[in-house]
């Protein structure tokens, strides 16, 4: 017969097949990673191909692993992004340039991208052999485009590559500037972005430089326009940011888009030497400076309007507002901040993973089959941080756990304990198919999402209560009558006979 | 067929056991043979799909029945019993061995593992298969049973023949339909026996055979409701008749207590009996009877004054009684009223609950239900206490099943009784006398009906005594051709509702509905195998926890066959589970992603029959779909939506933009408008409804096709995950301020098209 045979009814399918079942969901899968008592799957992961190129890297085997619980086929980890992100500070770089002077003007930024250990390689954009993927494989760990008047990239990058190199888990740097060249609008619409058109600038009449020519397009940006993240942006500081380029607007509904640096209010994006005829794309507090994007598969992408933002001249430039009386600064703030961005966009900063997950009932220490209702459980997850190439522990006080079953039925705040974050929770009086969900989602790091998949199962027969107070009465008659049914059948027997006697 | 076989030995038998004078025991090995070959034939004619088709288990619910005895069998009882099924109804999750009549599973389970204990190491399936055509004899000798204490013994055998073979019970217990039904019928006719055995000698030993008999068909089906309210009707309908007994008392009391104690033992039933209004007439009957034999008592023992100051008494506790009572079940009823208002379409969709046409009588009865009021006529002529339970059980059975088709099923038996009793009561006058007046048998008839008028001298043997005086009368003006041409006229009946039988049992009730034929011009057959295609498809490629999403119709089949979680099935019990399903296939594509991502659906499994003009798809379901939901979502979902202005279900052109951008239409017809059928046809023509679509340019954004069977029966689409990015919705903005010059080279373009192929190849 086509199915069913005895031994494969259910849920005793075993996780090798499910191994090559996943090639078609992503090409880049390898494999599953064990992690402790649960299986972490695959299908998360199988997004996120830096994590996938991580473990590469690093040589670490994986192979399918089977737990007790997973066999029962109750208990099973959904997706565990993130788990073993890779640790960036060894990334090769593709840098593409416009011509190879700015590698000279922006010596300063790529002389600290090389300390910090990335293998940058300098190409020009046009430059025949680019190439970005080849055999299925990513060439590169990151991209950094300063190339922004590209009309055609050269070899085989395009928009298309560059988006498959984001959704591969790629992290792209793009600077642009007022020749902004189309395939750059492309990248940025494709990433929720849209650029001005070539040729236009951000102007602020209220906000430029003492420097400014006269077209008003040499901004100050003001520090407190600054995305609340230290993560992205480095600590606060008072140093004004200078700026000179194209502007961008972002789909405010778009949840991953972040406004890093936007325009002070007066400001507005439009050609600097044409009369305005019509309404500025941008105006006031929508126009963005830099933006960011960090993908659903944590890849980020770090679009700046102004290449000059990174150049050698600005980084050490003197700056203040042309308006009178304003603070004058012997250095901008654009190296502490172009540092901190090409940390966070490359992923040496605000990188999460979740490590091992576990459950069980408290008291016990392997996950049972099936939770049964209001039980207490404990739930415990660990959460590690990447800093200075390590993972560490995560210190952060607001990780939720949520116990879903469409509504979350449990919503707690998971308390550090050693090097994990635990709690324990009574289970709710419902049964049905429950997820330990933790989806910890934060400006500046990567989201961190594990949801664990377990069965919670009514009462067995033999543990409902046996002997309930409230029920002695009717234990009582039922023995009272089968006494007084024994009684009544010997007088009545005895009395028969009597009467047969007489 | 069967009842040939049945009448030929009949006739063998007969001719020699005329030979033998009339042995007691050729008797019972003439009637044994006899059920035996009515059992035989029962059995056989139901294995047209096995040997057409194999040995596979039907349509749906008999999947799910399947896949818990599977479970049964491989867990034991006590974890079945405590099965909570965390693949059915995801996420809510079902507890199976609560919601269970687990009758049947135990059943097969109980012989699975009889047989292999004797070491015939049978496979569970065959066990399930085979279950309801074994159950088909037994019902037949419970039929035989029962006919017999009502009637005559070659009524009985009557009866048994035809139940063997009658389509209407054949419809649900072919071989694979492994449903509750294959036994509940056996369980019922059984429990009528034992009750009627009862009735007549009033013995506390049959009552309680009954009970336990009761106590099985509680545990087999939800019809043994129908018992339960029968049974005091028909003691009530005696107190009525006057003829209240001691016979009655003990066996009513007995049974009542017993029965309702050991019903209460069965989880899915627990309280229900002393809950819900239809167990309440059982009850009341009980109190009903134990007053009247209370005032039976005293009337003995008091004086007429007295009796009529008791005679007040009671009718103030009575009336004190219906009073509470009333309010009691108007309570009752309201809940009633609300449970059947909110259910309304999801009972409403499902075809067996539709009325009963009067063509589906004939069709599943044949010449019985044109012989069935005769039967029932004579017995109220001849009336007493059984055929009372006979005359009631026939009606209230009509009557059920004129509301619903299902209900057929509940019917078939007396029916096939009171036909046999019909049946018998003629050849006894038509042929039985011949020889009871030593008339010589080869004078009027020949050779043939000799043989047959000798095989039903049984039928005479044990009524004679009760009739004979109206016989007598009757008979003195019938010449013999007139009995030879009325004997025919009857056995051509029966010959004719043999072949319907069969014919009916081959055409109409032998296809699996997992598996489907059609058949080319020239005769020949072809197998449609889509469902088990795809479910197979899911088994092999999906992930094992992954979810699919469908119609409820399927949710059985897919954990069955596909073994993969669903989040509807056929045990609809959850309506708002249901409708969030109807609302996700009835909406546009986006609304209907945020509810499978709130569902965590994997896949979404639908039926499409446009390509082999298979009419029992989901566009044909889709109405249904629609008013469920609108149920639940009456802000979100308006069927009034779905209909042309003219108010017109159409899938053309001029069907209802709601329509024709909803999921349930984009993912039937998606691709469909670039496949032409053949030559006389534009492409994109659904063959079910007749119509070229109205939407050929279907595109999705949340989900991509996974899976579409050969004959596109059965589409499977994956739900894909939040993009990684979100792009913007158009383009960017060009004002053309600055005109600006392209310079696209075509070197440019070439480079990037091999980027393009390149990327895919990786």
């Amino acid at each position: 017969m086509f199915l069913i045979d005895g031994e494969t009814g259910r849920g005793q399918a075993s996780l090798t097949p499910a191994l090559a079942r996943y090639d078609w969901l992503s090409r880049r899968v390898r494999g599953y990673v064990p992690v402790s008592a649960d299986v972490v799957q695959g299908r998360k992961m199988a997004m996120d191909g830096s994590a996938m190129r991580g473990i590469r890297k690093r040589g670490l085997v994986m192979s399918p692993s089977l737990s007790a619980g997973f066999s029962s086929s109750v208990l099973f980890v959904l997706s565990a992004a993130l788990l073993l992100q890779v640790v960036s500070g060894d990334g090769k770089t593709l840098v593409l340039l416009d011509n190879p002077n700015i590698r000279d003007t922006h010596s300063i930024f790529f002389r600290s991208l090389a300390d910090r250990g990335f293998d940058l390689t300098f190409k020009t954009a046009d430059d025949p052999s680019l190439s970005l993927i080849k055999y299925g494989q990513f060439l590169y760990d990151h991209l950094i485009i300063f190339s922004p008047s590209v009309e055609d990239f050269g070899g085989n990058i395009n928009v298309e590559t560059i988006t498959a190199f984001i959704d591969g888990g790629g992290n792209v740097l793009v600077a642009a500037s007022s020749d902004i060249g189309d395939p750059l609008r492309e990248l940025g619409s494709e990433c929720g972005i849209e650029f001005d058109e070539e040729k236009t600038a951000v102007i602020d009449h209220h906000n430029f430089d003492v420097s400014d020519p006269g077209e008003h397009t040499l901004i100050v940006a003001d520090p407190e326009n600054l995305l609340k993240a230290p993560t992205i942006v480095g600590k606060p500081t008072e140093k004004p940011i200078l700026f000179k380029g194209v502007g961008m607007v972002a789909d405010p509904d778009n949840p991953l888009v972040l406004d890093i640096l936007t325009g002070s209010s007066t400001s507005y994006s439009y050609f600097p030497d044409r009369p305005i005829t019509q309404y500025p794309h941008a105006v006031g507090k929508n126009t963005l400076l830099i933006a960011g994007l960090q993908a659903r598969n944590n890849a980020r992408v770090v679009f700046s309007g102004s290449l000059h933002f990174f150049s050698d001249a600005f980084f050490n430039s003197p700056v203040q507002k042309a308006t009178p009386g304003s603070k004058r600064f012997p250095q901008t703030g654009n190296q502490e901040l172009a540092e901190a961005l090409s940390r966070w966009v490359f992923k040496e900063a605000g990188v999460l993973r979740v490590g091992a997950v576990t459950h069980h009932p408290v008291g016990e220490s392997t996950p049972p089959a099936a939770y049964t209702i209001t039980d207490l459980v404990e739930y415990s997850i660990v959460i590690e941080m990447l800093s200075e190439g390590r993972w560490v522990p995560f210190d952060g006080d607001d990780i939720q756990l949520e116990f879903v079953r469409i509504d979350p039925f449990v919503r707690t705040y998971l308390k550090k304990n050693g090097g994990k974050y635990s709690v324990q929770f009574k289970l709710p009086d419902v049964y049905g198919v429950f997820q330990f969900k933790v989806d910890y989602n934060r400006l500046g790091y990567t989201h961190l999402y594990s949801s664990t998949q377990v069965s919670v199962r009514p009462l067995q027969h033999t543990q409902y209560e046996r002997f309930i107070p409230s029920a002695y009465p009717y234990y009582a008659s039922v023995f009272s009558m089968m006494a007084g049914l024994f009684i009544f059948s010997v007088v009545f027997l005895h009395m028969k006979e009597k009467e047969k006697s007489d | 067929m069967a009842e040939a076989d049945g009448k030929a030995g009949c006739g063998r038998q007969g001719a020699l056991a005329v030979g033998l004078s009339q042995p007691a025991g050729w008797r019972s090995l003439l009637s044994i043979t006899i059920l035996f070959l009515a059992w035989l034939a029962g059995f056989s004619s139901r294995l047209f799909a096995v040997i057409r088709f194999e040995s596979v288990i039907h349509e749906f619910d008999p999947w799910f029945n399947y896949r818990s005895t599977h479970h049964l069998t491989t867990n034991g009882f006590y974890e079945f019993l405590n099965w909570f099924d965390e693949r059915a109804w995801y996420p809510l999750g079902r507890i199976v061995g609560g919601t269970v009549y687990p009758g049947l599973m135990v059943t097969a389970g109980l012989i699975h593992y009889t047989l292999n204990l004797l070491h015939v190491t049978v496979h569970i399936r065959d066990v399930c298969v085979f279950l309801a055509p074994v159950f088909s004899g037994l019902t037949a000798i419970s039929t035989f049973l029962l006919t017999g204490e009502l009637w005559s013994q070659g009524a009985a055998l009557l009866a048994a023949c035809f139940i063997a073979i009658v389509p209407g019970y054949i419809s649900r217990s072919v071989a694979g339909s492994f449903d509750n039904e294959g036994i509940a019928i056996f369980a019922l006719q059984f429990t009528y026996y034992l009750w009627v055995k009862s009735i007549k000698t009033g013995s506390v030993f049959w009552t309680i055979c009954c009970c336990l008999s009761y106590f099985y068909m509680v545990s087999a089906w939800g019809g043994y409701v129908f018992i339960i309210n029968l049974i005091p009707l028909h003691v009530f309908v005696l107190l009525l008749m006057q003829r209240f007994s001691k016979r009655v008392y003990i066996a009513y009391s007995t049974f009542y207590i017993v029965g309702l104690v050991l019903s209460m033992q069965i989880p899915f039933v627990g309280f229900q009996p002393i809950r819900t209004s239809e167990h309440m007439a059982a009850a009341g009957v009980f109190a009903l009877l134990q007053a009247y034999a209370f005032l039976q008592y005293l009337k003995d023992k008091l004086t007429r004054q007295e009796r009529q100051s008791l005679f007040y008494l009671g009718v103030s506790i009575a009336a004190l009684a219906v009073f509470l009572s009333v309010i009691y079940l108007s309570f009752i009823g309201e809940h009633l009223y609300n449970y059947a208002k909110i259910h309304i379409p999801i009972i409403a969709s499902v075809s067996e609950h539709q009325p009963t046409t009067w063509v589906s009588f004939f069709f599943d009865l044949h010449i019985l239900v044109c012989t069935f009021p005769a039967g029932l006529w004579f017995c109220i002529k001849n009336i007493n206490d059984e055929r009372v339970f006979v005359a009631l059980y026939a009606i209230s059975a009509v009557y059920f099943a004129g509301v619903m088709v299902r209900l057929m099923l509940t019917l078939t038996p007396v029916v096939c009784v009171l036909s046999a009793i019909a049946f018998s009561s003629i050849f006894e006058r038509y042929l039985g006398d011949d020889t009871k007046r030593e008339n010589p048998p080869s004078e009027d008839s020949g050779d043939e009906d000799d043989r047959r008028n000798s095989g039903n001298l049984y039928d005479k043997a044990g009524k004679v005594r009760k009739h004979v005086s109206e016989q007598d009368k009757a008979e003195d003006g019938l010449g013999p051709n007139i009995k030879s041409i009325v004997t025919m006229l009857m056995l051509m009946l029966l010959l004719m509702f043999a072949v319907h039988c069969t014919w009916v049992t081959s055409n109409a009730y032998s296809s699996p509905s997992v598996v489907l034929a059609s058949y080319n011009h020239d005769g020949s057959r072809n197998i449609l195998d889509d469902f088990r295609e795809a479910y197979y498809w899911l088994r092999q490629n999906t992930n094992e926890h992954a979810r699919v999403m469908s119609w409820w119709d399927y949710g059985y089949q897919i954990a069955g066959m596909a073994n993969r979680t669903t989040l509807v099935d056929n045990n609809t019990w959850n309506n708002s589970h249901i409708a969030l399903v109807g609302k996700a296939m009835s909406s546009n594509e986006s609304v209907a992603y945020d509810i499978m991502r709130m569902l965590d659906v994997d896949y979404v499994l639908i039926i499409f029959g446009g390509v082999i003009g298979y009419s029992g798809d989901d566009i044909n379901k889709f109405l249904w779909m629609v008013r469920i939901a609108e149920g639940e979502h009456p802000k979100d979902v308006r069927e009034s939506d779905y209909f042309t202005p003219q108010g017109e279900f159409r899938v053309d052109k001029a069907g209802s933009p709601t329509l024709l951008n909803c999921l349930m239409y984009k993912m039937s017809y998606y691709r469909f408008g670039e496949m032409q059928l053949d030559f006389r046809t534009p492409p994109g023509f659904d063959r079910t409804r007749n119509a070229e679509i109205g939407n050929k340019d279907i595109k999705f954004q949340h989900l991509e096709e996974a899976f579409t069977s050969e004959h596109w029966l059965v589409r499977i689409y994956k739900v894909k995950k939040l993009e990684n990015r979100e792009p913007l919705g158009h383009k960017p903005r060009v004002t053309n301020t600055i005109p600006k010059q392209k310079h696209t080279s075509k070197k440019v373009r070439v480079s990037r098209n091999a980027a393009a192929a390149g990327y895919r190849v990786m």
